[in-house]
């Protein structure tokens, strides 16, 4: 187990290698010179010259990667043109909210999703089935931006106790400073209003944005259920008298989880693009703003944050599945690191 | 009188699928007796696992519904039973081992988690209660019983880094656990090699005779019938068609189905073999000579170890054009990777392979050792490709050495007439086949380009029975014809006595024995071919008599046995 760790974690640190030095290059390959956005148009072809070896732009290439590969180390992404601050600072601003909403959304898909799906294989064909048949179709038929904008609707004009916009009532005051994710910071700090402010505000959100993921793992579960439930070993466990609900908890779905859980892996790869709509729908004030302000205005050193911060987030995201995977199925980590 | 275990009177059962219902059971009557040992034989189809499923309470009702008859346990009506008091007798009066030792255990579960479970509900259903510790040295002396010593070893095992015949004997720990009366055994030890195969019967045979238990045997192997069963019920389409003892079934069958069944199996010793004769060509077709292969892979966390398996060691052969050459062996015995590397799938890492006098070296994957070369797979089913209609498949090869395509018609009419198919079935897919047909259209496909060696891996074993000796009869022909040489792989000896002119036995990547199949049988020479031979089930007094007769020590002196763990 150890071993296998050790190689996924060596490949992890590889792939994020590879991700920032490719946005890298893609940064200085785009036309448009960075130090005259920085400047404006009135700067003169001086002040410009003078910005460019400020910044460092007339070094030789690989010279800049290095630079820039040492300051990612110490925690340095360089300074974002826009905010004038570093870009680690505005990044830890907005990437609790962000966070918080992904998390909300992983955990919607997985407690909702596989419940369903195995509900629906167990009472296949029945009105179970034909109920989470229609809320999986829904869900991945409905883009995100459109479900978020019918939700947004539904709640200002029925669900009204839903609040529409923002992360927490405008009287609450907290700030969050722990962790930076309000519902776990106002537990730590025994705020139930504020937990229960944040709750409210995150539901819709990351409805929204968790739909798709629920409707398309929902069926892979069921579907992977019904083929588990046809093998010998589960008409062994019957037949030795082991209980109905313990075969279909720990003989079935124990085997039958690998498939979903490795769809949710790379249904994670979509949420953070995803979010940026949602977020903006819901004036989030999350990384999506940012984001969004940041590309439009070739921010390049932003830019690469940003990129950079949904790829660790889908690297690392994956590298917990691929464990939970090893310790759910032996046969992962045994093939891997049979070393006796 | 309560010494009888389970009686099945009248028994009628219907599926129904889609409105339409369809009886699968007819009039089922047989029943067992105390420390008994009852075999139902039947080919597949024949409604014998329905009728175990039945049995043991887990077949789904509905589809599935008793239309008429009762099941007594002990005198106790089972189908009129509540679902709890059923579900109290399921491992603890009627116990079952299922086929397949691999499918039948949970994959991600440990051995202990699977035998602890199923201890913990029983003693559950039971109001009973013992301790972790109590119920983990009641599993470990459970598996004592089943001759496997080294109980702690094995609970933390997952079922993969078992052999085959330690996961069957665990397997059948695994029903004994809450001390059955009564033991279901579905084909056991048919997935196994012979050898192994012979140990689990034996252990079935002890448990009987030493645990008081009372086993119902459901097989299609007559020669597992004859060394297992006191009596004997034969089942034909859900009807029982004949009974009795198993000396008077096996001395004089009287039902034409039993007797078709008798027929089927091929005989090892005896009249009836069938001797084939040499085609008298001095010419070499293949010239194997000190072949080796080695696979190794790289393990450990950085990679740096090396796992080494030598797969095929000093291999030198000779097969002659037009010989039918068996190489036998158990799994991993290399017989495969010998094939593949005939079929230059495999590169050798020393020694020199000759084929039609080329040296595969350099001759592998041209159009020209394609025309000389060729495979028929073991299944068929997963060897054609089930999106493609038979002309399809059959243009391939021909397509790839060469052929005219306004040719293509022509010769596609001509090789279904070469195996026997209505020129018809050209446009059908091979789902609409069955699977001796599907296999006569791989048979074709081999033979599209005319081809001068075909290697046969164990083209029958898919097969039942009463088709698998067409099809040999075919290979037969079509070899007389065209002047072919086949390289015939496989475990079933009793097929290649009556198929092959020459075998060569394997044993752990090395050819053991080699030479005329009719001296190899009569006289072995190696330990290994002669415990092989001995632990092949067979059918008649005559062929028992005739086989080699090998002592434990010496069978133990070339087998490992299951109860140890290997690595």
């Amino acid at each position: 187990m150890v071993a296998y760790l050790f190689r996924r974690t060596v490949a992890l640190l590889l792939v994020l290698l590879g991700l920032v030095i490719l946005i890298f290059i893609i940064a200085r390959i785009v036309p448009g010179d960075p130090a005259r956005i920085a400047l404006g148009p009135l700067a003169t072809a001086d002040q410009v010259a003078e910005m460019r070896g400020e910044m460092g732009l007339d070094d030789p290439f690989l010279v800049q990667l290095w630079n820039y590969l040492t300051g990612l180390l110490q925690g340095d992404l360089g300074k974002s043109l826009l905010s004038s601050r570093p870009v680690m600072d505005d990044l830890v601003a907005a990437l609790p909210a962000t966070f918080e909403l992904v998390l909300a959304t992983i955990f919607l898909q997985i407690s909702l999703s596989i419940p369903l799906g195995v509900l629906a294989a167990v009472y296949r064909d029945s009105w179970i089935d034909n109920i989470t048949r229609i809320i999986s179709l829904i869900g991945v038929v409905t883009p995100g931006f459109v479900l978020a904008i019918i939700l947004q609707l539904l709640a200002s004009y029925y669900l009204t106790f839903f609040p529409v916009t923002g992360r927490l009532d405008p009287g609450l005051e907290f700030s969050a400073t722990k962790t930076g994710l309000l519902t776990i910071d106002s537990l730590l700090a025994g705020r139930w209003d504020v937990f229960g402010s944040a709750c409210l505000h995150l539901f819709l959100p990351s409805i929204a944005l968790a739909a798709a993921g629920i409707g398309q793992v929902m069926r892979i579960t069921r579907s992977a259920m019904i083929e588990v439930g046809s093998r010998d070993f589960i008409e062994a466990s019957r037949s030795y008298g082991i209980p109905e609900q313990v075969v279909t908890i720990r003989y079935m779905l124990r085997v039958a989880s690998i498939a979903p859980l490795t769809i949710l892996g790379l249904e994670f790869a979509s949420l953070i693009g995803n979010a940026f709509i949602v977020e903006f729908v819901f004036s989030w004030p999350g990384i999506a703003s940012y984001g969004v302000r940041t590309i439009l205005q070739k921010d390049l050193n932003a830019v690469i944050g940003v990129v950079l911060v949904s790829g660790i987030f889908f690297v690392v995201a994956n590298l917990v599945i691929d464990v939970l995977l090893g310790f759910i199925d032996p046969r992962n980590r045994l093939r891997e690191g049979s070393s006796k | 009188m309560s010494n009888r275990i389970l009686e099945v009177s009248d028994l009628d059962l219907s599926f129904t699928t889609y409105g339409q219902r369809t009886k699968v059971l007819h009039n089922l009557n047989f029943h067992l007796d105390a420390g008994e040992r009852v075999s139902l034989i039947g080919q597949s189809g024949s409604g014998k696992t329905v009728t175990m499923r039945t049995i043991i309470g887990t077949l789904p009702m509905p589809p599935g519904k008793v239309e008429n008859g009762s099941i007594r346990y002990e005198g106790r009506e089972l189908l009129t039973l509540s679902r709890k008091q059923r579900n109290r007798l399921k491992g603890t009066g009627i116990s079952i081992v299922l086929q397949d030792p691999l499918l039948s255990f949970n994959p991600v579960l440990t051995i202990h988690r699977q035998m602890d479970d199923i201890v913990r509900y029983a003693d559950m259903r039971n109001n009973k209660s013992r301790s972790r510790s109590a119920r983990r040295s009641h599993i470990i002396d459970t598996l004592k019983k089943v001759q496997l010593s080294d109980g702690e070893h094995i609970l933390g095992s997952y079922p993969m880094q078992l052999s085959g015949g330690m996961r069957q004997r665990v397997l059948i720990g695994m029903s004994l656990l809450n001390n059955p009366r009564l033991l279901i055994a579905d084909e056991p030890g048919t997935a196994l090699d012979v050898t192994t195969q012979q140990e689990i019967l034996n252990l079935l045979n002890t448990l009987v005779s030493e645990e008081g238990l009372t086993l119902l045997l459901i097989t299609h192997n007559l020669g597992v019938v004859r060394e297992m069963a006191d009596r004997v019920y034969v089942m034909q389409k859900g009807r029982i068609v004949e009974q009795g003892t198993r000396d008077e079934i096996f001395a004089s069958p009287k039902h034409p189905y039993t007797l078709e069944l008798m027929n089927s199996v091929l005989p090892l010793y005896g009249d009836k073999v069938v001797d084939v004769a040499d085609t008298h060509h001095e010419e070499n077709a293949i010239e194997i000579r000190g072949v080796n292969k080695i696979f190794s892979r790289k393990i450990g966390i950085i990679r740096r170890k090396t796992e080494v398996n030598h797969a095929v060691k000093e291999v030198s052969l000779d097969i002659s054009r037009g010989d039918i050459f068996g190489i036998a062996g158990e799994s991993g015995s290399g017989k495969t990777t010998l094939a593949k590397i005939l079929l230059g799938l495999h590169k050798p890492n020393s020694g020199d392979v000759t084929i039609d006098n080329q040296n595969l070296d350099g001759f592998q994957g041209s159009t020209e050792f394609r025309k000389t070369v060729q495979i028929v797979y073991q299944n068929p089913g997963s060897s054609l490709n089930p999106r493609r209609t038979v002309a399809d498949q059959l243009k391939v090869p021909l397509k790839f050495t060469g052929f005219s395509p306004e040719n293509y018609h022509a010769r596609i009419e001509e090789l279904l007439d070469m195996v026997e198919l209505p020129r018809s079935y050209a446009s059908m897919y091979p789902h609409e086949l069955s699977g001796g047909q599907k296999q006569r259209v791989a048979i074709a496909r081999a033979l599209s380009c005319h081809p001068k060696i075909l290697v046969l891996d164990e083209p029958t074993s898919a097969l039942d029975v009463l088709i698998q000796n067409s099809v040999i009869n075919l290979l037969h022909r079509l070899r007389d014809e065209f002047d072919l040489t086949y390289v015939f792989i496989s475990h079933d000896l009793s097929l290649m006595r009556n198929f092959c002119n020459r075998v060569a036995i394997m044993f752990r990547g090395e050819i053991c024995e080699q030479g005329r199949t009719r001296d190899i049988f009569a006289n072995p020479q190696h330990p290994y071919t002669r415990a092989l031979l001995s632990s092949i089930p067979v059918i008649t007094a005559e062929e028992e008599r005739l086989k080699p007769v090998v002592s434990k020590a010496e069978r133990d002196a070339v087998l490992t046995t299951t109860t140890e763990l290997t690595d």
